[in-house]
């Protein structure tokens, strides 16, 4: 069944500045989310290389130790609130009414309020580099009472962060009805393409968890300026507490950070193989049993402080491993008997499943609870962190770019520059991260501004060095590849990739309010069935 | 979509993917010479971290191997529509039940030797008190909690403090278990000495405690594994291993230099051959 | 365009159901601020804790002592104003609006009562936010729920303006709603809050 472009309604013109700035349009709040998102994933970037130039040699002093713990700090505040949880939310917002067949987001107004929050908060936190006592240096997980004894920049921190997820929250809430109520006749929930229900998932995390990471900063904030005691055990406080009800926002959380990126690939799989996301379902109770399990698991960051209950959160965190095993399996058993073509979106999705193999074998590590006492708080951990946060969401993010950039912006991205990128990036995140397993293994503890000679860490820190600036390499052919699409008439079909879910019914890009007719809805992949009359159901 | 197989860019896509499982697999192999320890919990913390290890590589190879397979095997050749396949019964089983027995079985193992290793000290065993504080730390013996050769009538502490510019050393006798009681006053550190393949938090508030039992004689470099602040990176020490009576000779030393000729300290008499 | 009729979902309206959730992330974030209280009880050898007094702090005439009656009778005012709240809403599903208005005025008034009350009661404790946990969480819990208090109060007066200007029927009345719902929720937060700080406590 074929579906007609309609032309662009059009009402009066305004300046296009102002029609951004005023926009409730989905697509377009979605495309401001994702500039705003990977311009900060660039301000972290070049964070991250002054951080890795540090490392490269022992004692070096090339940026001094103060302000070492303000960039990496501000690199990881940049990466994960700024760029990584609200990269999804553009992905979300462009495409779940889209993929859901709706008109728009079910506040659009609301919606808008969203992305507005986000830009005063990261300037507001990003501010704290020109104030007295330089931006908060406390880490991402601004323990307290280290938390405490920082300048003013740490206020503005935890104001930013309050901001953020006030954004996330109400983002979430709007998600949540969207994809509860507007979707298209036909598409029961078990009909909802798997990027829909993994953003699904990720929103009631966001709804339940974020807010409670408001309450400790809160707290944060009152020991810090009105001599609270929360986190005072001279005043009755706990200092522990500041971790438990800060991981209990932030174990979520990493799934926050990753569940999308999950629902991308297994969007991008199937096409490309052109079969049916391997158990679709079992998918699908993977996802939300991830998130059940990812509040119940907090405590597996805190193994080491002799406070909590070993044997049952390391119970807990080894069965997350469960439904990320089904997972694997769901991708393996997608790509098995299918017809496996190659282009850029393949290949960043498939580099996710791979580095996220790997991510998920190296948390099992911290999981059991005798060897966490090992490398906890060592540059282990820090690979762990990468390979999900890199090695994953890092590639579904620019898997998802190149997959649907020609639905968005209705050019396609040079193939053989993504793929230049790919292996740029590929061979650089390995370079990077892979070397830190042996440094954690060896003793090196993140979050050090220095470390001596004698230590014997120096040749794998360059190597890892190296790797970093092989990334930031692979960046210019990507940045290339935007500026010739850019170049480009607007020339992609509606469907460009043989996809499978309703965005591909409408033009690239969709016209106002997205759809002129849709494909009946049989199944989760509704435009499949328009292509090849249903069979293979 | 266009047509087929793409052979050329194919072949580069598997020689990177084989060059990069090789990558992985070479610099696997160097960190292969990993942990090891010098505590008997360490030696137990380490065997675990093998069974992890093999047990990590041997669902890494098979996943890995599986996925190149995959897309050798069923790389697109012609423009037909493979099976629509959805998956169903047996293999979900399947899907579900192969990461469960793996992970009960790492749950056990890991909880068995979180058992061994946790068995706190005699009453009379060596305490050290250890207390971080930014950015150096704190060792202190009490002299009548000196473990094996305690005189009970002994009286006063001896304490090593460093610098961040100068690493204080931790003197511990070898074969015999030592307590560290782990105490901050400011915020929060880590005590974490590489070769006890063990860390534990000093946290304001609380007074944590392990135990460890040393086999091997040296010095052993360490340092604070929480981030505390400035200088976090500068609060290093030195673990020193030495015999007991090589740790005697230093006690008496360190007393009668801190606490004056007339102090009583634990060396007397018990010094064996 | 092709039409969207939300299938099977009659009764509860997108609003609506965006605002239970908003509701829901509420509840959450006061959960997050009373775990810190039990886990402070808990840690606390007795409580009111005392015994973390400093000299100083009892020279200078602290007491971690709450007065009751006072509070016990706020309580009573803020189920009331829930009962008329409700009564609101029941009056305008029947069309009656005078009396969903004076239903308004009169939680309104309550609400506002019972803000005047709690800032009252807070002068006359003889304790501060950085006495102790005791004096920390105490201000936290009651602050944030007097805040909340003032939101819906501020919910209540813009219904209560719209319902002047003759803006709801018995079919179209969701924000009077709306609003009754979160009035429900700080009851019950302050419900919860009082059980917990003064009769447990
Ligand atoms: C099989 C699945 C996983 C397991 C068993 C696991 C386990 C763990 C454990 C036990 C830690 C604490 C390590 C320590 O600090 O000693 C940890 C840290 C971490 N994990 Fe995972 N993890 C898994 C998947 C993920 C995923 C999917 C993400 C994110 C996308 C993630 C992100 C992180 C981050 C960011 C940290 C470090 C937080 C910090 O200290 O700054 N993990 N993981
Ligand atoms: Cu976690
Ligand atoms: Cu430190």
């Amino acid at each position: 069944m074929a579906t007609v472009a309609v032309p662009q309604l059009s009402g009066y013109r305004r300046p296009a500045v102002l029609e951004w700035i005023t926009t409730v349009d989905h697509k377009r709040l979605g495309i401001l989310y994702l500039y705003f998102t990977l311009f900060f994933f660039a301000v972290g970037g070049i964070l991250a290389l002054l951080v890795r130039t540090q490392l490269a040699v022992a004692d070096n002093s090339f940026v001094g130790n103060d302000a070492y713990n303000q960039i990496f700090t501000m690199h990881a505040s940049a990466m994960l609130f700024l760029f990584i949880i609200p990269v999804w939310a553009g992905f979300g917002n462009y495409l779940v009414p889209l993929q859901i067949g709706a008109a728009d987001m079910a506040f659009p107004r609301i919606n808008a309020l969203s992305f507005w929050m986000l830009p005063p908060a990261g300037i507001l936190m990003f501010a704290g580099f020109i104030v007295d006592g330089g931006a908060a240096d406390g880490g991402w997980t601004a323990y307290s009472p280290l938390a405490q004894q920082t300048g003013v920049g740490m206020d503005m921190w935890i104001i930013a962060v309050i901001v953020l997820g006030m954004s996330s929250t109400i983002g979430a809430a709007n998600f949540l009805v969207t994809m509860f109520r507007m979707r298209a006749p036909g598409m029961t929930m078990f009909r909802m393409p798997i990027f829909c229900w993994t953003m699904l998932v990720t929103a009631l995390l966001q709804l339940l968890a974020t807010p409670v990471l408001a309450a400790a900063l809160v707290m944060l904030f009152i020991d810090r300026n009105y001599g609270g005691q929360f986190f005072d055990p001279n005043g009755g406080g706990n200092v522990v507490l500041w971790q438990n009800v800060f991981w209990f926002y932030s174990h979520p959380a990493v799934y926050i950070m990753i569940l999308p990126g999950m629902g991308i690939v297994s969007e991008i799989l199937p096409v490309f193989s052109r079969k049916p996301l391997f158990g679709y379902k079992a998918f699908v109770f993977a996802t939300i049993g991830i998130g059940g399990l990812g509040f119940s698991v907090w405590a597996h960051h805190m193994f080491t402080t002799g406070s909590v209950l070993l044997p049952f959160f390391g119970f807990m965190t080894f069965m997350i491993g469960v439904p990320t095993g089904v997972k694997i399996f769901n991708w393996l058993g997608t790509l098995w008997g299918g017809s496996i073509s190659f282009p850029t979106p393949m290949l960043f999705a498939l580099g996710f499943v791979s580095m996220f193999l790997i991510g998920g074998i190296n948390g099992t590590y911290s999981a059991a609870v005798p060897v966490d006492f090992a490398l906890h708080d060592t540059y282990f951990v820090v690979a762990h962190i990468h390979y999900v946060l890199f090695g994953g969401s890092v590639f579904a993010v620019f898997g998802g770019l190149y997959y649907w950039f020609p639905k968005i912006w209705g050019r396609k991205l040079d193939d053989r520059l993504g793929k230049l990128q790919f292996v740029l990036m590929f061979v650089g995140f390995n370079v990077a991260f892979f070397p830190m397993h042996m440094l954690g293994l060896d003793g090196m503890p993140r979050r050090i501004a220095v470390y001596a000679e004698s230590t014997g860490w120096e040749a794998l820190n360059m190597l890892s060095t190296g790797g970093a600036f092989l990334i930031a390499v692979s960046m210019i052919p990507f940045l290339i590849a935007v500026v010739m699409a850019f170049m480009r008439p607007k020339d992609q079909p509606n469907d460009p990739w043989e996809g499978n879910t309703l965005e591909w019914a409408t033009t690239s890009p969709p016209p106002d309010y997205n759809f002129d007719s849709l494909p009946p809805v049989r199944s989760e992949r509704p435009l499949f069935d328009a292509r090849h009359n249903g069979e293979g159901h | 979509m266009g047509r087929v197989p793409l052979p050329r860019r194919f072949r580069l896509f598997t020689a990177l993917i084989a060059s990069a499982l090789l990558a992985l697999l070479v610099t696997g192999t160097a960190s292969a010479i990993q942990p090891g320890g010098i505590t008997d919990e360490a030696r137990k913390m380490n065997d675990l971290f093998w069974i992890v290890t093999i047990a990590g590589l041997v669902v890494f190879v098979l996943v890995a191997a599986a996925l190149v397979y995959a897309l050798f095997r069923y790389r697109r050749t012609n423009d037909e529509l493979p099976p629509q396949f959805h998956g169903g019964g047996a293999i979900e089983m399947a899907m579900v039940g192969v990461p469960v027995l793996i992970v009960i079985g790492l749950f056990t193992i890991s909880m068995i030797t979180l058992v061994e290793i946790d068995d706190p000290a005699e009453d009379d065993a060596l305490t050290i008190e250890v207390t971080g504080f930014q950015f150096s730390w704190q060792f202190a013996y009490d002299l009548s909690d000196l473990g094996t050769n305690t005189d009970p009538n002994a009286e006063g502490t001896i304490a090593v403090i460093g610098t961040p510019a100068n690493d204080p050393v931790l003197y511990m006798p070898v074969d015999e278990p030592v307590e560290f009681k782990l105490i901050s006053n400011d915020v929060i550190h880590s005590f974490y000495v590489r070769d006890f393949l063990y860390k534990l938090d000093l946290i304001p508030g609380r007074e944590n405690k392990f135990t460890v039992t040393a086999r091997e004689l040296g010095d052993f470099q360490a340092q604070c594994a929480e981030l505390c602040g400035t200088d976090h990176a500068l609060m290093r020490f030195v673990v020193r291993v030495v015999e007991r009576d090589e740790f005697d000779a230093w006690v008496a030393d360190e007393a009668a230099r801190q606490l004056g000729e007339g102090a009583r300290v634990s060396t007397s008499g018990t010094q064996g051959d | 365009m092709a039409a969207h009729t939300p299938a099977g979902h009659q009764g509860m309206t997108n609003s609506m159901l965006g605002f239970i959730l908003f509701l829901a992330s509420e509840v959450m974030f006061f959960g997050g601020l009373f775990a810190a209280y039990f886990i402070a009880r808990a840690d606390a050898p007795a409580w009111p804790p005392e015994s973390l007094l400093t000299p100083e702090q009892i020279a200078d005439g602290v007491k971690l002592e709450l007065e009751v009656v006072l509070p016990a009778i706020s309580t009573g005012i803020l189920v009331l104003s829930s009962v008329t709240m409700q009564w609101a809403v029941w009056q305008i599903q029947k069309g009656n609006q005078g009396g969903m208005l004076w239903g308004l005025f009169i939680s309104l008034a309550l609400g506002l009562i019972f803000l005047v009350a709690q800032l009252y009661d807070y002068t006359q404790l003889h304790f501060r936010a950085d006495d102790t946990i005791f004096g920390t969480t105490f201000y936290t819990l009651t602050g944030f729920h007097g805040a909340h208090v003032a939101g819906g109060a501020l919910f209540i007066a813009v219904v209560t303006v719209r319902a002047l200007g003759g803006q709801f029927t018995a079919e179209n009345h969701e924000a009077v709603e709306a609003a009754s719902m979160y009035w429900h929720f700080v009851d019950v937060v302050w419900i919860a809050l009082f059980t917990v700080l003064y009769i447990i406590g």
